[in-house]
């Protein structure tokens, strides 16, 4: 469970990014930010996975306040949550498969386990014949899979995800989204930060709509 | 994966890109150690040189005239009363004369013109082992030079006072070795890290955004420099091994060398020189870490 309770983020001097967000996010809950560029959707994301702290308010994620984490118990929450940027944030001088065992690595999984998960992943993103390509040599639809791949590879309890499909076309945004919906179907919670409706216009999970860094509505959801 | 696994894979991925400034830090320690390690290697051998020589050494007291055997004890008092010594010897004048003519060997017919009794007497004084310094010599010199009848006092003045200010001057360049081999190992180590550290900024920034430990991230780079410490000194003590070597055995047999009988570090001296390198090298990548490498 997610929690944040009147989470402000400003910038020097004066950027308002986020002001006085409350919400809560289920576990295994897929919920969708959108709102136009500048309306807070990666901030929000960023202060999620505590790449940022909040200048207000509280954020908790199972109970526990993420800003007071320090170290080891970061790095672990760290561990449970992936995040694909919107920048990438790929080490381009590294091959697709080195880019996404890194995050499985980091928690000491087995190499024959990470090559498998790696092959998988590639191929279910239509991937598989990119797995020894740098990824600097890489296109940036390609780059962006490759982001989400290593954002699911550790099979995260919670997926962020930043603009998931702004350089796909119609096919592999449905790969992308199968990835993300069979995910969530193993209980992962996932946060998809968007402003294409053609991935949130006709689903059933809550769709939260951010303007100029605050909640304008909330919609969708089972009742 | 186990987490040493992991690391040590970091560990190569940095050497292997970083082989060229890895490699200079590598030379440069190696270099400083065998700096400081020759130094050191000269210094203890004069040392010991000068241990041994003290062992041989003797203050000779040219007297006036020859002592009776009651001034030869009031004499003997005298020199004991400064310090105890080993042995006091007096010798006559046909004592020294005999003696003369023994140095002389083959040519000691020159002495044959010469009056038996024209050598002066004198008094052989062999101080205790631990009167040693140059400073206590020269204070024992001048008590002796005091005592009444005394024309002169020698021990070899000048050859002590010059081997004196040689291991002196050879202290000094072990000292400045020693800082040397500091600051190379802990500055150039540093360096290299810092360079490691700026160049893969990227990934370490991921690292910590997919969730790596303090631990997973800061121990490959304690290990580089660990292991430019252990290879960096080893390399530097086996280099002057190797010269050592080199050197006893181009210049055996006789000649200067063997006066000096040159000896190698004990294996404990050159474990602790290792040692110290490793530790230096370590301390100037954690420094560089805390500084540059914030988590």
């Amino acid at each position: 469970m997610v929690e944040l309770i009147k989470v402000s983020k400003e910038y020097p001097p004066d950027v308002v990014a986020l002001k006085d967000i409350s919400l809560s996010i289920g576990v295994g809950e897929m919920f969708f930010v959108i709102g136009m560029s500048g309306a807070g959707k990666t901030t929000l994301l960023k202060l999620l996975c505590s790449m940022e702290t909040p200048t207000g308010g509280l954020i908790e994620i199972s109970g526990k306040p993420i800003a007071q984490l320090r170290g080891y118990h970061l790095a672990r929450l760290r561990q449970k949550i992936g995040v694909a940027y919107q920048d990438f944030k790929l080490l381009t001088d590294r091959t697709t498969a080195e880019n996404i065992a890194i995050s499985m690595e980091v928690s000491y999984k087995k190499p024959q386990i990470i090559k498998k998960r790696v092959r998988d992943l590639l191929d279910q993103l239509g991937l598989a014949d990119k797995h020894d390509t740098i990824t600097g040599e890489l296109s940036r639809g390609e780059q962006q899979r490759v982001t989400l791949a290593r954002a699911v590879a550790n099979s995260p309890t919670m997926i962020l995800v930043d603009e998931p499909t702004g350089n796909l076309d119609a096919i592999t945004t449905e790969r992308v989204m199968n990835l993300l919906n069979k995910c969530n179907k193993a209980g992962a919670t996932i946060v998809i930060a968007t402003h294409d409706d053609s991935i949130y216009r006709h689903t059933s999970h809550r769709v939260m709509e951010l303007r100029r860094g605050r909640l304008h509505a909330v919609s969708g959801g089972l009742p | 994966m186990s987490f040493w696994f992991t690391v040590l894979r970091q560990v190569g991925r940095n050497l292997r890109q970083t082989w060229g400034s890895q490699l200079m830090t590598l030379l440069t320690v190696s270099l400083s150690v065998l700096i400081f390690a020759f130094f050191s290697l000269i210094y203890t051998n004069m040392i010991n040189f000068g241990e041994k020589l003290g062992d041989d050494l003797s203050l000779i007291v040219y007297l006036e005239e020859e002592p009776g055997p009651e001034l030869q004890q009031q004499l003997i008092n005298k020199i004991t009363t400064f310090d105890e010594v080993e042995k006091v010897r007096f010798i006559s004048r046909t004592e020294a004369y005999e003696r003369f003519a023994r140095q002389l060997g083959e040519n000691r017919d020159v002495l044959d013109d010469m009056p038996k009794d024209f050598l002066p007497p004198s008094i052989e004084v062999v101080p205790l082992k631990n009167l040693r310094s140059l400073n206590q010599v020269k204070l024992f010199s001048a008590y002796l030079s005091r005592l009444p009848g005394t024309l002169k006092v020698q021990y070899g003045q000048d050859w002590v006072e010059r081997f004196y200010h040689f291991t002196r001057l050879l202290s000094i360049i072990v000292l400045l070795s020693g800082t040397l081999l500091i600051l190379t190992t802990i500055f150039m180590v540093a360096y290299t890290i810092r360079l490691t550290i700026l160049g893969r900024q990227a990934e370490l920034e991921l690292l910590k955004l997919v969730g790596a430990t303090n631990n997973y991230i800061r121990t490959p780079f304690l290990l580089e420099g660990l292991l430019q410490g252990i290879v960096g000194s080893s390399l530097g003590i086996v280099s002057l091994y190797a010269l050592f070597q080199w050197i006893k055995l181009r210049f055996s047999g006789p000649g200067f060398l063997n006066v000096f009988e040159f000896s190698f570090f004990p294996p404990a001296v050159s474990l602790s020189i290792v040692c110290v390198s490793i530790l230096l090298c370590t301390l100037g990548s954690y420094s560089t870490m805390q500084k540059f490498l914030r988590i």
